[in-house]
């Protein structure tokens, strides 16, 4: 029997009825990662130690987790130990970390088996996977087209069935947009409900993990793994972490949904309009009622990112200088030269651009003007939120304004292109709260994402609409051709 | 922003430009600091700034000794090390 695009729900079944074992599930995961091989979506495959621990997992425990056994991928910038972890960079080409990150090692106990390290954009810094030092990876829905980024090799992983989840990280929408280029769903959690340790920090205050997988339900199963406080990082929440399967089926009588006058959807393709109505329906059908709303600031998003993000980047990649780990350049003079010469050779030129832009957005004259206004702003986007949550349960937008595009079509000569892309998903991170995509239909033949943003640690509300939504169509059930692979 | 601020930007950055790029990271920086640029015809007066969403709730843990450190581990992700310490160009004559 196929494992190709089963959920975590649908495996677990087939484990607990012995129809297979979970070294055969491992195996056929890695069979289906070398059939697909040209999807280029692993930087590094885990066969060793996934065989080994498929081996030993005990499904006969009664304690054993409803992940025991299943086989999943991790971003390639989560610390993994013995493991390389490159960040698709250079600079981290051969970094073996000495450690595992707490979101890993959380899913490891509780019995999945990481089968590899997935392709990303390098440090996070994209949303098309077009920056990596491993190369592109394909969309499984087209050859030749992004999956869309920074965690697109996850959301390919995902979307080819090589796996049924992987984790992802989301700075500025680098899970949801991903998930919705590839057809699955993607959840970035509320800031701080996932630890951070063990993952290599692209933004501080904006970074945070969380689930892809081919349903809402299974993100609740990963999420339940993945959350809680974590001693390690002083930002991850001390607050109770629920079940989040408990109430993902309660039906959605009178759910206020909100729809964002900001965000000017005239202005997209016809058909990507006309599915955002299309859902509309099944949720106005399943008793839930739109209401508009305004989040005045909300248009200052896009700039507010591209002053904070560069700024904590140039500040957590300056760790990278040839002495401790990583990249170091030969034929050097002295110290300076040293750092100069191994960041140089090491990093690319979007991880180069925006460290360059955080360095001058914190330089002397020029923090208040950027870098303090763009904080000031974010709060003022914070409190835009905090009003709207009063009369709302949740927002509804469009993921992204596009669906998957073709590899160099796009930011090539003017990078402010590609970070429109951004445009719907970046508010929530600036704000901390959790959102999530869902695939909601195809528009040419490729998939497009519904985004629902929720309040601060209502992960709940957001993973019982999409569930009860998924529960109603078959948008989450489209699986790509992969036709050429 | 002209070739001289982009060098100083370069320097304090720890970074090297490859002379043919040089022009095009210029344009590409001038297009970027325009966009957060805009962000001056926001009235911010009396706002305080955000920096992280959890201001009110970022925990601190006491400062305990533990037995984490895997010295040989680390210094073996050093491309130059001895068996104590990472291993630089010299910086005193």
């Amino acid at each position: 029997m196929s494992v190709q695009f089963k959920s975590i729900t649908e495996l677990r079944a087939m484990l607990d009825n012995k129809l297979i074992s979970a070294p055969e599930l491992t195996q056929e995961s890695f069979q289906l990662a070398k059939k697909y091989k040209e999807l280029n979506c692993f930087v590094t495959m885990n066969e060793e130690l996934g065989t080994k621990n498929a081996n030993t997992v005990d499904l006969n425990d009664k304690n054993a987790s409803t992940l025991a056994g299943i086989p999943l991928a991790q971003k390639d910038l989560f610390c993994t130990e013995g493991l390389r972890t490159t960040c698709s960079s250079k600079i981290l080409a051969n970094f073996i970390p000495p450690y595992t990150a707490t979101a890993v090692k959380k899913l490891e106990d509780a019995g999945s088996i990481t089968i590899g390290k997935t392709n990303m954009d390098e440090f996070a810094m994209g949303s098309s996977n077009e920056t990596s030092y491993f190369g592109n990876v394909h969309n499984p829905w087209k050859k030749g087209y992004v999956p869309g980024g920074s965690s697109g090799g996850s959301a390919a992983a995902v979307s080819a069935g090589i796996v049924p989840a992987a984790t992802g990280t989301d700075t500025g929408g680098s899970i949801r947009q991903p998930a919705a280029h590839c057809g699955i769903t993607g959840l970035k959690p509320t800031y701080g409900r996932i630890s951070r340790w063990g993952m290599i920090a692209f933004a501080s205050s904006l970074d945070q993990a969380g689930p892809l997988a081919r349903t809402a339900e299974d993100c609740a199963i990963l999420l339940n793994a993945m959350s809680g406080h974590d001693s390690k990082d002083t930002t991850s929440l001390s607050s109770n972490v629920p079940d989040f399967l408990e109430d993902i089926n309660q039906p959605l009588d009178g759910l206020k949904i909100g729809i964002i006058k900001e965000f000017d959807l005239s202005d997209l393709d016809s058909e990507v309009q006309a599915r955002f109505e299309d859902s509309k329906k099944i949720y106005e059908n399943l008793g839930a009622h739109f209401v508009e709303v305004s989040l005045p600031n909300i248009s200052a998003s896009v700039p507010t990112y591209y002053s904070i993000a560069p700024a904590e980047c140039s500040s957590n990649l300056s760790r990278f200088d040839g002495v401790r780990f990583g990249y170091r350049a030969e034929d050097i003079d002295d110290l300076n030269d040293l750092y100069i010469k191994s960041r140089s050779e090491g990093f690319g030129d979007e991880v180069k651009r925006r460290i360059l832009i955080g360095t001058y957005a914190l330089s002397t004259g020029y923090y208040d003007a950027y870098y303090k206004k763009a904080q000031q702003v974010r709060r003022l986007i914070k409190n835009d939120f905090d009003n709207i949550f009063q009369s709302v349960d949740i927002l509804m937008t469009p993921t992204s304004p596009n669906t998957a595009f073709k590899f160099d079509s796009k930011g090539m000569q003017n990078p402010v292109e590609l970070y429109l892309e951004d445009l719907f998903t970046i508010s929530s991170n600036l704000a901390g709260l959790p959102a999530i995509s869902i695939p909601h239909g195809q528009v040419n033949s490729l998939p497009v994402g519904l985004q629902l943003i929720g309040n601060f640690l209502r992960e709940d509300q957001l993973l019982n609409a999409s569930h009860i939504f998924q529960q109603n169509s078959d948008f989450h059930l489209a699986q790509p051709s992969l036709e050429g692979f | 922003m002209d070739q001289e601020t982009v060098r100083t930007i370069c320097y304090l950055a720890r970074l090297e430009i490859d002379q043919d790029k040089s022009e095009k990271i210029q344009q590409d920086l001038e297009t970027i600091i325009e966009l957060i640029g805009s962000l001056q015809t926001i009235d911010t007066s009396n706002i305080e700034p955000l920096y992280s969403p959890l201001e009110m709730t970022a925990l601190t843990h006491e400062d305990l000794e533990n037995s984490d450190n895997k010295k040989d581990k680390f210094l073996e992700n050093a491309a130059l090390s001895n068996k104590d310490y990472f291993l630089v160009p010299r910086v005193v004559e």
